[in-house]
C-alpha cells in the first residue's frame, strides 16, 4: 500500500529521521511506537506527503506522496490529530460533515451518499446523540471521538492516528481502540498509528515499528518480535521485563528501573529481611538500581519470592527450617562485599535470630548498618533479638523510619 | 437526524433588514408620517419634493449603507475563519491604513474629484493587502505571520498618513479626517449600480468557497488532510475577502465594527458554518449599517455625525460585552 525507502528528514540542521525503510501492507494494524522527539508524527507527515523528505520517498502505490494531490490524498487516507481545540462553534453534524470535502465539489447541500456517511461515522463512533451540540460544547473526549467521525467520514481505505487516544480516559481509550480493530476486520481498513502506549500497541497492532531517540528505525516486526527487553533498554533506556497479558496473550513491558540514575556506581547493599519485611525495600532499592544482595532466606518466604522475581542473589534455607551455618555463610560473603548493609523491619524469632550476627560484624569491619524502624514488639526471642539490636544501634547502628529513608541517606551520599 | 442547519436567520434577518431599510427611508431633517413614505414607496407622486428626497436622496444613501454593510460583514466572516480568530476584523491586515494612506494622498496632492477619492482608496487597501501576502508567503503565510505583517504595513501606512497630513494644508486634513472616521456622504450615488455588481459578484466568489472557509477554521493541516489546496485556497479567499472590503473602503472610509462584531453575533446565534454565516453576516452587517446610518443622520440633525463614529459607539460596548462574558464562561 505504502512503500517507504530509505527515509530521511530534518528541521534546518537537526536530523529527525535517518534511514526509515519499511512498507504499509494493505488491512494491517501498524504501530509506530519510539521515546518523545523521536520524530514519530514528523513521519506520518512524511507519509502523507504535507512535509518533503531531505532523501528517500513515501511510495502510494508507486506514486510519490508529495505528487499526490490533497483532494486525492484525503480519499485515500484520513487522520485523526493528537488533539483538537474548536474555537468555532460548528454543530457536531457540520464538524464531521467537514470529512465529506474531497468527495464531491458542490458547495451547499449534501447528497444522500454524504449523509449516510457521516449517519454512519457519527453512529460508529456512539457520537449520534452529539449530533446537534455545538463542537465548543463537547468534553475532550467526545471531542475527539468527532474527530474521529470525522476521519470515518472521509471513507478512507487508511487511517492515519497521531496519538489520537492518549488524552481520553481509559475507557474512551479502549473503546476506540476496540473499534479501530473492529473497522481493520470487518471493512479492512488499514491503520496506520502513533502511539505512546505500548501495551494498547501490543494488544491491536499486527506489526510495530520502533525508532530509536536519533531517528533511526530500530525494530520492526510483530509485537512479540519488537517488544523484547533488548529493544526497549536501546530505545528507551530502561530496565523492563517482558510478559504475557495473562488474558490476551499480547506481550507486556513491565518498567523495572531505569538505567540511569546515579551519578557514581551505585552501591552495593545487602538485606537482612524475611517475611515479607524487605518488600517495599526490595522494589524500592532495586527500582533505584543498587546492585542488592539478600538473605539468608527461607525458600517460600515472599521475600524469597521477590526477589528471586527480581533476580536478586539470595543466600537460601530451606523451607521453614532455622538458619543453617551454610546459609549464613553465604549470607556472610556477601555482607563482605556489601558497602551498606540494611536490617529489615522483621519479626524476629530463634530461626533468624542468627542473622543479626552479621550486621554486628558489619560494624565491627567499618560498614555501615541501617536499622528500619526497629521494634521490641516484634522480638519473639524474650528479649534477646531487642537486646542485640539495641547494641547495635549503641554501636553506630542508624536507624531510620522507613524505606524512604533509606533511599533519601543513599540520594546525600550519591 | 437534521444535517442541514436550519435557515431561521433568512426570515429573522430578512425581516431586520427591511426594518432598517423603513427607518433609514424616514428618518432625516423632512419629517414624514410613516404612511406617507409608504404612500411614497408604492407610487404616490402627489407631493414630487417629498418623493423627490426619499426616492432620490434617501434610498441611494440606505443602499450605499446596505452595500458597505453586507460587504463588511462577510468579508469580515472570511478573515476570521482564514486567520483562525473570532476577533479579527476586515481592516486586520493593513487595509485600512493602505486604503486611508490612498485616499490622503490624492486629497493632499489637491485632486478632489468625487471619482478619484475611491479608486485612490481601492488601490490603497489592494496594495496593502498584497503587500502582506507578499511578505507572510515567505512563511507559508501561517496566520501568525498574516497578522503580524498586517499590523506592521498598517503601522507603516499611519505613519506615512501621519507624515502627510502634517505636510498638508488645513482643508483637505479636515475632509481626510471626515473620510477616515466613515462616511457615507461622499460617493457619487451614480456608482451604486457599478459598486452592487462588484460587490454582488466578489460575494458570490466567496460564498462559493464556503466549505473552504470551514475547513480553515480547523487549522491549515486539518484542512490540508481533509483534502484543500491550502495555498491556492487561501489566495483566491484574499482577492475576494480583500475586494469586499477595498470596496466597502473606498466608497465609505473606515467604517469600524461592523466587520468584527457582526459575523461574532451571527456565530453566536446560528453557528459557524459559512455558507449561513457570509449570507447571514451580510444581511445583518446590511441592517446594522442602515440603522446606523440613519441614526448618525438624526441625533444631532441638522448636523450629521460620521456613521464609523456611531457603529464604534453602539458595537465598542456590545464587543466589550461580549469579551466579558467569554472571560466568564
Amino acid at each position: 500500500m505504502i512503500t517507504v525507502e530509505n527515509l530521511h528528514f530534518s528541521y534546518g540542521r537537526e536530523p529527525v529521521l535517518c534511514g526509515v525503510d519499511f512498507a504499509v501492507q494493505k488491512g494491517e494494524i501498524l504501530t509506530i511506537l519510539g521515546p518523545n522527539g523521536c520524530g514519530k508524527s514528523t513521519l506520518l507527515r512524511l507519509l502523507r506527503g504535507v512535509l518533503t523528505p531531505g532523501a528517500g520517498r513515501a511510495l502510494w502505490d508507486g506514486k510519490d506522496a508529495t505528487h499526490v494531490g490533497r483532494k486525492e490524498m484525503a480519499r485515500l487516507a484520513a487522520v485523526v490529530p493528537q488533539s483538537s481545540q474548536a474555537p468555532f462553534p460548528y454543530p457536531v453534524s457540520e464538524m464531521v460533515a467537514m470529512g465529506r470535502y474531497a468527495r464531491h465539489a458542490g458547495f451547499l447541500g449534501e447528497s444522500a451518499e454524504d449523509r449516510k456517511a457521516v449517519e454512519k461515522a457519527l453512529a460508529l463512533t456512539d457520537t449520534l446523540h452529539l449530533v446537534k451540540r455545538g463542537v465548543t460544547d463537547l468534553s475532550g473526549g467526545e471531542l475527539q471521538r468527532v474527530m474521529l467521525a470525522r476521519a470515518l467520514a472521509q471513507e478512507t481505505p487508511l487511517l492515519l492516528l497521531d496519538e489520537a487516544t492518549s488524552h481520553l480516559d481509559l475507557d474512551h481509550r479502549l473503546e476506540i481502540t476496540e473499534l479501530l480493530v473492529s473497522l481493520n476486520r470487518e471493512q479492512g481498513t488499514t491503520v496506520v498509528q502513533v502511539s505512546h502506549d505500548l501495551d494498547l500497541a501490543a494488544e491491536i497492532s499486527h506489526r510495530i515499528l520502533l525508532l530509536a531517540a536519533d531517528g533511526t528505525q530500530a525494530a520492526l516486526g510483530s509485537p512479540s518480535e519488537v517488544l523484547t527487553a533488548t529493544n526497549l533498554r536501546k530505545v528507551f533506556r530502561v530496565e523492563v521485563k517482558v510478559e504475557c497479558n495473562p488474558y490476551t496473550g499480547a506481550p507486556r513491558a513491565y518498567p523495572v528501573r531505569s538505567c540511569h540514575r546515579w551519578k557514581q556506581s551505585p552501591p552495593r547493599i545487602h538485606l537482612l529481611c524475611g517475611g515479607g519485611s524487605g518488600g517495599e525495600l526490595l522494589r524500592r532499592l532495586n527500582l533505584a538500581g543498587g546492585e542488592i544482595t539478600v538473605g539468608p532466606l527461607n525458600l517460600g518466604d515472599s521475600d524469597q519470592v521477590l526477589a528471586s522475581v527480581l533476580e536478586l542473589e539470595t543466600a537460601l534455607e530451606k523451607a521453614f527450617c532455622p538458619f543453617s551455618e551454610e546459609a549464613l555463610q553465604a549470607a556472610r560473603t556477601f555482607c563482605q562485599q556489601a558497602e551498606l548493609l540494611v536490617v529489615a523491619p522483621t519479626v524476629w524469632g530463634p530461626g533468624n535470630l542468627a542473622s543479626l550476627d552479621l550486621a554486628r560484624e558489619a560494624l565491627s569491619r567499618g560498614v555501615p548498618v541501617l536499622l528500619v524502624d526497629p521494634r521490641s514488639e516484634r522480638d519473639y526471642t524474650d528479649g534477646k533479638a531487642w537486646e542485640m539490636l539495641q547494641s547495635l544501634h549503641a554501636s553506630g547502628g542508624q536507624i531510620v523510619p522507613d524505606a524512604e529513608g533509606v533511599l533519601d541517606l543513599l540520594k546525600a551520599k550519591n | 437526524m437534521k444535517l442541514r442547519q436550519s435557515l431561521s436567520w433568512l426570515p429573522i434577518l430578512g425581516t431586520a433588514l427591511i426594518i432598517a431599510l423603513f427607518l433609514s427611508l424616514w428618518a432625516g431633517a423632512l419629517p414624514l408620517s410613516p404612511a406617507e413614505l409608504f404612500a411614497i414607496l408604492c407610487g404616490d407622486r402627489s407631493s414630487p419634493t417629498h418623493a423627490a428626497i426619499v426616492l432620490k436622496i434617501r434610498l441611494p444613501r440606505a443602499l450605499l449603507a446596505g452595500l458597505v454593510g453586507a460587504a463588511l460583514g462577510a468579508s469580515g466572516g472570511a478573515f476570521q475563519a482564514v486567520l483562525r480568530n473570532p476577533l479579527a476584523d476586515p481592516y486586520i491586515l493593513g487595509v485600512s491604513g493602505g486604503a486611508a494612506l490612498g485616499a490622503v494622498a490624492v486629497l493632499t496632492l489637491g485632486y478632489s474629484s468625487p471619482l478619484l477619492l475611491p479608486v485612490a482608496a481601492f488601490i490603497g487597501a489592494g496594495g496593502a493587502l498584497f503587500l502582506v501576502y507578499w511578505v507572510a508567503q515567505a512563511h507559508q503565510g501561517s496566520s501568525h505571520t498574516l497578522i503580524l505583517s498586517g499590523v506592521m504595513v498598517g503601522s507603516l501606512a499611519s505613519a506615512l498618513l501621519l507624515f502627510l497630513l502634517w505636510m498638508s494644508p488645513a482643508d483637505p486634513v479636515r475632509s481626510a479626517v471626515f473620510w477616515l472616521a466613515g462616511n457615507l456622504n461622499m460617493v457619487n450615488p451614480d456608482w451604486l449600480p457599478w459598486a452592487s455588481i462588484w460587490i454582488g459578484c466578489a460575494f458570490v466568489g466567496l460564498w462559493r468557497q464556503s466549505r473552504a472557509l470551514d475547513l480553515f477554521t480547523q487549522g491549515e493541516e486539518v484542512a490540508a488532510d481533509l483534502g484543500l489546496n491550502v495555498g491556492s485556497s487561501r489566495l483566491l479567499l484574499f482577492a475576494t475577502a480583500g475586494a469586499l472590503t477595498a470596496a466597502a473602503v473606498a466608497m465609505a472610509g473606515l467604517v469600524g465594527f461592523v466587520g468584527l462584531t457582526v459575523p461574532h453575533v451571527v456565530r453566536l446565534l446560528w453557528g459557524a458554518s459559512h455558507r449561513h454565516l457570509l449570507p447571514a453576516s451580510a444581511l445583518l452587517g446590511a441592517a446594522f449599517l442602515m440603522l446606523a446610518d440613519a441614526l448618525s443622520r438624526t441625533l444631532l440633525a441638522p448636523a450629521e455625525i460620521p456613521v464609523g463614529v456611531v457603529t464604534a459607539l453602539i458595537g465598542a460596548p456590545f464587543f466589550l460585552y461580549l469579551l466579558r462574558k467569554r472571560e466568564n464562561g
